[in-house]
Formats: structure tokens, sequence, C-alpha cells
């Protein structure tokens, strides 16, 4: 075969796989999409090293979106080669990892797996641009981005560490109630467009490999001090908190739950204004951990909540700017120094409908100097600028008589209208309902757990042999359980 | 003042003592012959040590109280103070004469009856015991050893063998636990004193146990549960029951200031103006008397001002002296409250006007108070308004309700997540230490890594 013959045939077998629209059920996808990986393979064996030649020029040939098996084994090829391409190959990811058709990339997990690595490795492209290529191949996987996976945990390192984290937000805001690592009980073709994310994105699927709880930890974590940056507090507090109440079996307690909970008192303390309590949920070791070890944050939270500036100036000044800084806390710490007098002030709503700004300058004192501000114009300033970032619900207004300016504090809310309160309890109502599928997935995959299903077998041998209820029996087996609904308390 | 009053008065300020500078209503003669017992030297040295006007007077009688017993140290204590503030005073000199004697008396005492109950102990006779320990303790409370005074009465327990004998051993255990300031021992000895008596003994021992039990509740800060007590002491009963203790001047302004201080205006009413027996405590403390009836009817300036005028008598009693502050904040704040319950709106001249002072400002407590939670107000320092604040239970409903969905929902994807971490087998484990390594109770795994 001649040179342009081979290429005709490769073409011609990359471009079998007929679209979607032609075969008729999932059987058929199933089988069609199985062969043809097999003939790709069959293709690139036969040709060998002469295949990265061909694939440079085939990938004009090939549409990534339509023929996304195909197209990734060209790029596979040519990513392994020896002699590494000229940046010719940067446009065809891109493009490839923005189209690529997520129902062929469920049967190929490796080696897309392995393009994503090599994106998230951070050498090919720039770090935003790489994490922008990592949050939308991800999300395009798995719309739904309940599923964690070692992608995941790449994406957030790399926006971490170079400090992109915008184009990961989309990814890190999503709400991750999947873990890799259970045997999947699927019985439904991977390409079925109904099946839950959980059952094709698995290690065996190879779009993900095996976690350890110290990877997933890390994840919130850095998800958690990648909010900070982008001083979403709310979003940053959840993801730690997270962590803090992460579940542990025996005695037990990470480090990176301390350090998460250190900064979860401090992120507390600048989202609410007081010290958080621990979630009920949070494990006993864990609790005693917490207390022992974060105790300079403990007191810290304590001193946050005094009526006067002074002991929080102290406190953070006996440990020393060293102490915080070797704990990675120090610019955190700084942050609610200056936020002490900030909360002050809107705590002033409670008490006041209308205030002179002078009177505020005498109410509140300052973490940073311990003081009162010295001026008045710094105090407009400050409380302009908590008006501005919407921390405060209020207005300055400088009578035209000369009189000394002055806060008015906007009352909260208006009682919301009958149609409106509905609304906005039908949302909540509606996103219970979306969680729908995935406590069916849930409750899926604990059917099959060797726990649970060794549970169900003693309890049924336990009936036949007519031993009822005992509860010193039922101890040891209903333990596993026990630990799943830690905190499950009557509703709040 | 003079030069040694005011020396005496830095010291005592320094000390952290209270100083008191108007003069009080009472005369302190009369005032200390409604007491018996080593409580007149202590109410005479707090006197001396808080008035500016009665300090030589109280202290010179309470040099003369010291020497009239054998307590040595006290009369030491006493005579170095007078001599900071009046050094001319001829009390102002140690009685060296006596000091040596008296302490000498004392030892020699203390060995006679420590010798005797040794002989009773080795006679074996329950009853001889008992009053060997009875002696022996009371020598010591009188010479001032007041740990070994409650040892030794307490050592009486075992040989009682009448209820009379257990009252007696009771009521010097609450005395020493009194004067050693241990609020929540005389609570428990006056618990082991109740029951078993005749009609009689018991109806004597009433006001005692209930003006006793008053005073311990007082010490701990538990203003209502004191103001029962002392409301319910009986006035029948013979001042010489209990004025080793207080007087039923005492009881009436204890019992009114807390009631004042812990009790809306319909208990006011019902337990402190119409109780009869109580009533006749009243009679001894008119203005106290007044002050409920003004804070019953409405009348909470008024009420204010009476209890003002008295402040400095009660900074001068020994049990009230540290609670007075505290007592009449809660007072005043009881009364701001009262009120604001007939107005949506008052404006702050007016408040400044029926509660603030030259120096006292009236936003600043409303400021503490609304803080604290004790008044449900706002404040609008620029039409100068206090309006009160009636609460929006819709606006309430309604943001509770959205907080409960939020929070279920929350808890929902929580307890999702958490299963699912359970089911792929990852969640932390700690390395079990074996051994009893138990001493921070988790074992905190510092290898894991971090990245961050």
């Amino acid at each position: 075969m001649d040179h342009r013959a081979a290429m005709d045939h490769c073409a011609s077998v990359l471009l079998a796989f007929p679209p979607a629209s032609e075969l008729a059920d999932n059987e058929q996808y199933h089988k069609a999409v199985r062969l043809h990986i097999q003939k790709v393979e069959k293709l690139m064996a036969e040709n060998g090293p002469a295949f990265p030649a061909y694939a440079e020029n085939l990938l004009g040939v090939i549409h990534p979106a339509d023929h996304s098996i195909s197209y990734l084994a060209l790029l596979q090829s040519l990513l392994t080669r020896d002699t590494p391409i000229q940046g010719g190959l940067l446009p065809q990811i891109t493009t490839f990892l923005m189209t690529f058709d997520p129902r062929q990339i469920r049967y190929v997990g490796l080696a897309f797996s392995s393009l994503l690595k090599t994106v998230s490795g951070g050498e090919l492209f720039p770090a935003s641009v790489a994490g922008d290529l990592l949050a939308t191949a991800l999300l395009r996987i798995d719309p739904s981005g309940s599923v964690l996976t070692s992608h995941h945990i790449a994406a957030v390192n790399l926006a971490y560490e170079t400090d992109n984290v915008d184009p990961v937000l989309p990814l890190i805001e999503k709400t991750i109630v999947f873990y890799p690592g259970v045997k999947s009980t699927e019985s439904r073709y991977p390409c079925d467009m109904e099946s839950s994310p959980v059952a094709y994105v698995t290690p065996e699927s190879g779009l993900t490999t095996k976690l350890t709880s110290t990877a997933v930890l890390q994840y919130d974590l850095l998800c958690g001090m990648c909010f900070m940056q982008k001083r979403l507090w709310r979003q940053a507090f959840d993801a730690l908190e997270r962590v803090v109440t992460y579940p542990t079996k025996d005695v037990g307690c990470s480090k990176i739950m301390v350090e998460a909970h250190n900064k979860w008192v401090l992120v507390g303390l600048l989202l609410n204004g007081k010290t958080p309590t621990l979630p009920p949920i949070t494990g006993q070791s864990a609790q005693k951990a917490y207390s022992t070890l974060g105790k300079p944050y403990s007191s810290i939270g304590k001193a946050f909540e005094k009526d006067t500036a002074e002991t929080l100036k102290a406190e953070f000044e006996s440990l020393g700017l060293r102490f915080w800084a070797e704990d990675g806390n120090l610019g955190l710490m700084q942050l609610v120094l200056s936020h002490y007098q900030r909360w002050q002030i809107v705590n002033l709503r409670d008490v006041y409908t209308k205030i002179s700004l002078e009177q505020i300058r005498k109410r509140t004192q300052s973490a940073e100097t311990g003081g009162q501000l010295a001026t008045g114009d710094e105090m407009k300033a400050l409380v302009q600028s908590m008006i501005d970032d919407g921390m405060l619900n209020g207005v300055i207004e400088t009578p035209a008589d000369g009189t000394p300016a002055y806060l008015t504090f906007i009352e909260p809310t208006e009682d919301l209208s009958e149609a409106d309160f509905a609304a906005q309890l039908l949302l909540t109502a509606r996103r219970m309902k979306d969680l729908g599928p995935i406590v069916k997935a849930t409750n899926e995959r604990l059917a099959m757990n060797r726990d649970y299903l060794r549970a169900v077998i003693k309890d049924q041998r336990r009936e036949k042999d007519g031993l009822g209820r005992d509860p010193v029996a039922q101890f040891d087996t209903s333990i596993e359980d026990e630990d799943l609904m830690t905190g499950i308390l009557p509703g709040r | 003042m003079t030069n040694h009053l005011l020396n005496f008065f830095t010291v005592i300020d320094n000390q952290g003592g209270i100083i008191v500078r108007d003069a009080p209503k009472f005369d302190l003669d009369l005032y200390i012959q409604n007491y018996r017992g080593r409580t007149r030297f202590d109410r005479l040295f707090l006197i001396g040590r808080s008035s500016v006007p009665l300090c030589v007077d109280a202290l010179k009688a309470a040099t003369a109280e010291a020497k009239r017993g054998r307590d040595t140290q006290r009369y030491r204590e006493v005579v170095e103070h007078l001599r900071i503030a009046a050094p001319n005073e001829p009390e102002a000199t140690f009685d060296q004469a006596w000091l040596e004697s008296t302490e000498s008396a004392n030892r020699n005492e203390t060995h006679r009856l420590t010798a005797e109950l040794k002989g009773y102990k080795n006679n074996l006779i329950k009853e001889s015991i008992r009053m060997g320990n009875e002696d022996l303790g009371k020598h010591l409370e009188s010479i001032g050893d007041l740990n070994g005074a409650a040892e030794s009465y307490s050592k009486m327990r075992p040989d009682v063998s009448t209820p009379k004998q257990i009252v007696d051993v009771g009521k010097h255990l609450v005395r020493v636990s009194l004067q050693r300031r241990e609020w929540s021992m005389v609570s428990a000895h006056l618990s082991k004193m109740g029951g078993n008596q005749n009609s009689e003994d018991e109806k004597t021992l009433q006001p005692y146990i209930k003006i006793v039990s008053g005073i311990a509740l007082m010490g701990q800060e538990r203003f209502h549960e004191a103001a029962i007590a002392f409301l319910a002491a009986d006035a029948e009963v013979a001042a010489s029951h209990y004025n080793e203790v207080a007087s039923p001047n005492d009881v009436a302004i204890y019992g009114g200031l807390l009631a004042l201080a812990s009790m809306d205006r319909r208990d006011l009413q019902t337990k402190v103006l119409d109780n009869s027996s109580f009533r006749t405590f009243l009679e001894r403390e008119p203005h106290i008397r007044r002050a409920v009836t003004q804070f019953v009817n409405g009348r909470y300036s008024a009420c204010i001002a009476t209890l003002e005028s008295h402040r400095p008598d009660y900074l001068l009693d020994i049990y009230l002296q540290k609670h007075i502050p505290k007592i009449y904040d809660e007072i005043r704040n009881k009364c701001i409250v009262q009120y604001l319950i007939p107005f949506s709106r008052v404006k702050l001249d007016t408040m400044q006007a029926a509660f603030g002072g030259p120096d006292k400002f009236v936003e600043d407590e409303l400021f503490t108070m609304i803080k604290a939670g004790t008044l449900k107000a706002s404040v609008n320092t620029i039409d100068k308004l206090v309006t009160t604040v009636s609460p929006n239970s819709r606006l309430k409903m309604q943001a509770d309700a959205l907080e409960t969905a939020r929070s279920y929902e929350k808890q929902a994807i929580d307890r999702l997540r958490r299963m699912s971490i359970a089911a792929a087998d990852l969640e932390f484990k700690g390395q079990r230490r074996t051994g009893g390594m138990h001493g921070l109770g988790a074992s905190v795994d510092m290898f894991d890594e971090t990245t961050v």
C-alpha cells in the first residue's frame, strides 16, 4: 500500500462510526462503539510508527464532535510520539475538549483521562486556559458535576497554585455527592443517556482513578481556599465545613481537617460576625482535636464577640505574626481584624434606626489599632465602603442645615408577598425533587454494599430463628448504619 | 477629709474596696444593737473600711468589740487600720498587755479543750465527745480559727442523738460558712437541718432557715430564689433567733430589693405588698415599701429616686455591698422596660429626664439593654426617639420557613454525601493506637500530606 492509499484507508476506518441518529437504541449504539474502538485499535497497531504521521494530516479531516473517539485516538498518537509536536496541536486539543461528544467518550475513558492529565500537567497550556479546558471538559462528561474525579483535584490544585481560580469556579461550585470507588451495579449500557453519571464515571471506565480520603479532604480544602481568594465567603465556609465534618472511622482526625477547622472559624467570623458552632455530625475525635489544636482560633472567635476590640487585638498580637504566618492564615487574620469594626457597625442596626457618624465612631473600635477611628472622615469612608460592598443596608445622609452627617439603617426586608414566598418555597421543593435521582442512585449503590447485605442477612436469619430484636445482638450489626446516619436529628 | 483619712481611703481604693462618700441615714449605735455575735465586728469593720463619714467611729467601735472578744487577729487588723486612718486616737495603739495575756489564755484553753476531748474519746462516751467537740469548735471560732472550728463542728455530727442537736450542729456550721463566705456550703448545711422537729421548734427555726438560705442564694446571685426565701420568713418569731446573722430590718431590705430586681408588677403586689407576714418586716423600713409601691403604681423615676437616696446605707451592708450595683441595674432595667410598654415611641429627652442624670446618659443604658436583648426597642439618635419594636411575626415566620427549607436541603445533600463516602469506603481512618495512649483522645495523623 502506498502512502496515499494507507491514509485513505485510515480515514475510512476512522470515519466509519455512524451518527447516533442511525443507531436505533442503546444496544446497537453500544455494539457499534465497541466495534469501532476495536477497528481503530487495530488500525493503529497495523500502521505502527507510521500512524502519527498520517494522524497529523487526518486531524483536518475528522470532525472532533462527530467522531470524538477517532479524534482522540489521533491526538493520543501525536502526543505520545517521540518528537514533540510543534505548537500546532494546541488549537486542536482546545477544539476537541470544548466540543467532544460525551456519549462516545464514555467508552474511551483511559485515553481521555491521559489527555486531561497532559492538560492539567500545566506544561502544554498556560494555567488559565488549562483550568478553563478542564472545567469545561469535566462538565461536559458529567453536566451535574456530582461525581468527584481525580481530574477535579488536579484542576483545582492547578488553579490554586497558579492563582487562576476564575476558570474553575463553575466546576467547584457544583455539589459533589458521589465518590468513585464503589463497585458498579449498573446493568445498563454506558451509553444510556438516562443513567446517572455515577454509573460511567468510574475507575473501571477510566474517567477517574480511585481516590483516597486525603485526596477528597484536600479537594474540599482547596475549593475553600479558592473561594476565599475570590472572597466568596459563603461558598468557602460550606466547603471548609465539608472538611470539618468529614466522616472518620476509629479515633482519628486528619491534619487537613484541623487546618480546615481553623480557617473555617475565621471565615465564619467574616461571614456571620460570630463564631460558627460545630455541626452535630462532626466526629467525636475530630471535635476533641479541634478543641485542643484549634485553641488559638477559638479564643480569636470569643474575642471577636466582645464589645471592645482590645481583647481581639491582644489575642492576635500575643501569638505574633509568625504564628499566623506559619499557619498560613496571616492574610485571613488581618481580614478578620479589619472586619471586627465592620461587624460592630452592622450590629448597631439592632439598636439604632438612625445614628450620627460621630456616635458610630465613639461606639466602635478598630481591632487593628485597638481604638476608635481618628477622624470623622475615616468613619464616613468606612461606612460608605460597607454600604458599597453590600454589607450594610443603609444610607449616609448629610442634612442641608449643616448638622452632622448620620447613617440611616434601612429595614431588612419588607415581608414577602404570599406569592413570592410560595415561589421561594417552591424553588427549594424543586431542588429537593432534583435530588430524587441522586437518592435513587445512592440507594442502589448502598443496596449492593457488602456491609449492608451482611446486616440484612443477619436480620433475616434472626427473624427466622425467632429471636426477635435483641438489643445487644443488634448492636454490632447496626453499627455500620449508625456511622452513616450520625447526626440524623429531628429536623431543625 | 483629713490627710490621714485621705491616705487611708487611697489604700482601700488600691485594694479594690468600695468607698461610700455620702453619710448613711442610720445611726451606728442603734444599727449595731440589732446584732449579736461575731457579725457585729464584721459589720463595724466593713463600715469602717467603706464609709468616709463613719470611718473612725466605726473602727473605734470595732476595736472595742474586738477587745470584748478573744480574737487577737481581728484586733490587730482593726488597729492597723485605725493607725492609718486616725493615728491620734487612743485606740490606735496596740494594747500589748491585753494581746499577750489573751493569746496565752487562748493557747492554754485550746490545749485544755483538746486534752479534754482526747479523754472523752478514750472513754467512748458519745455525748461527751459531742460536747467536747462543740466546746472546742466554739473556742476556735471565738479566737478566729474558722477552719479549725468548722472541722470540730463537723466532727460533732456522728455523735448527735436528738433533733435539737442536729439543728445546733447545723447552726454552728452555717455560721462558720457564712463568715467564710462559702455560699454553697451554707446551702448544703441548711438542707441537713430541716425536718424531724416538733412544730414549736420548727416554727422558731423557720425564719432562721429562710433568711440564711436567702443570704446564701443572694451570695450566688440567684436573686429571684433569694427574694422568695426572704419573703417567706415568718415575722412572728423574735429577732433573737436569727440576729447573729441578720436583723429584721435587713430582711425587709434584702427581700424588698431582690423582689424589685426579680419580680414583675403583679408578683410585687401579691407576694410583697399583700404578704401579711412580710408586711411586718416592711414596716421597719418604710422607704423600701414606698419604693415597691411606686414601682407597682408605675412611678418608676420616683422609685429609682427613693432607692438612690438609700444607696449609701445598702452599700454599707455586709451582704449587700457586693451586689448593689447589679441589683440596682436590674431594677433600673425593669423600670425602663415597664416604662416603655404603654408607648410605641418615646422622646429620648423624656426618658433622659425620667431615668438619666447629669452624668448618666440613658442612651448608653438603652444601648446595653437592647444589645443584651432585655429591651425590644430601637433608638433614633437624630430625631431623638425611642421606638418600641413589635416583632413582625409574619416576617419572622417567612424567614424561619425559608431557613428551615434551606437547612433541610443542606442536610439532605450532606447525608447523601456522607453515605457516598461511606459506600466508597473513603472515611478518614485514624491510626489505632495501642498501649493505652489516650492523652489527646484523638490521634492526629501528622503524616498525611498537605499540599497547601
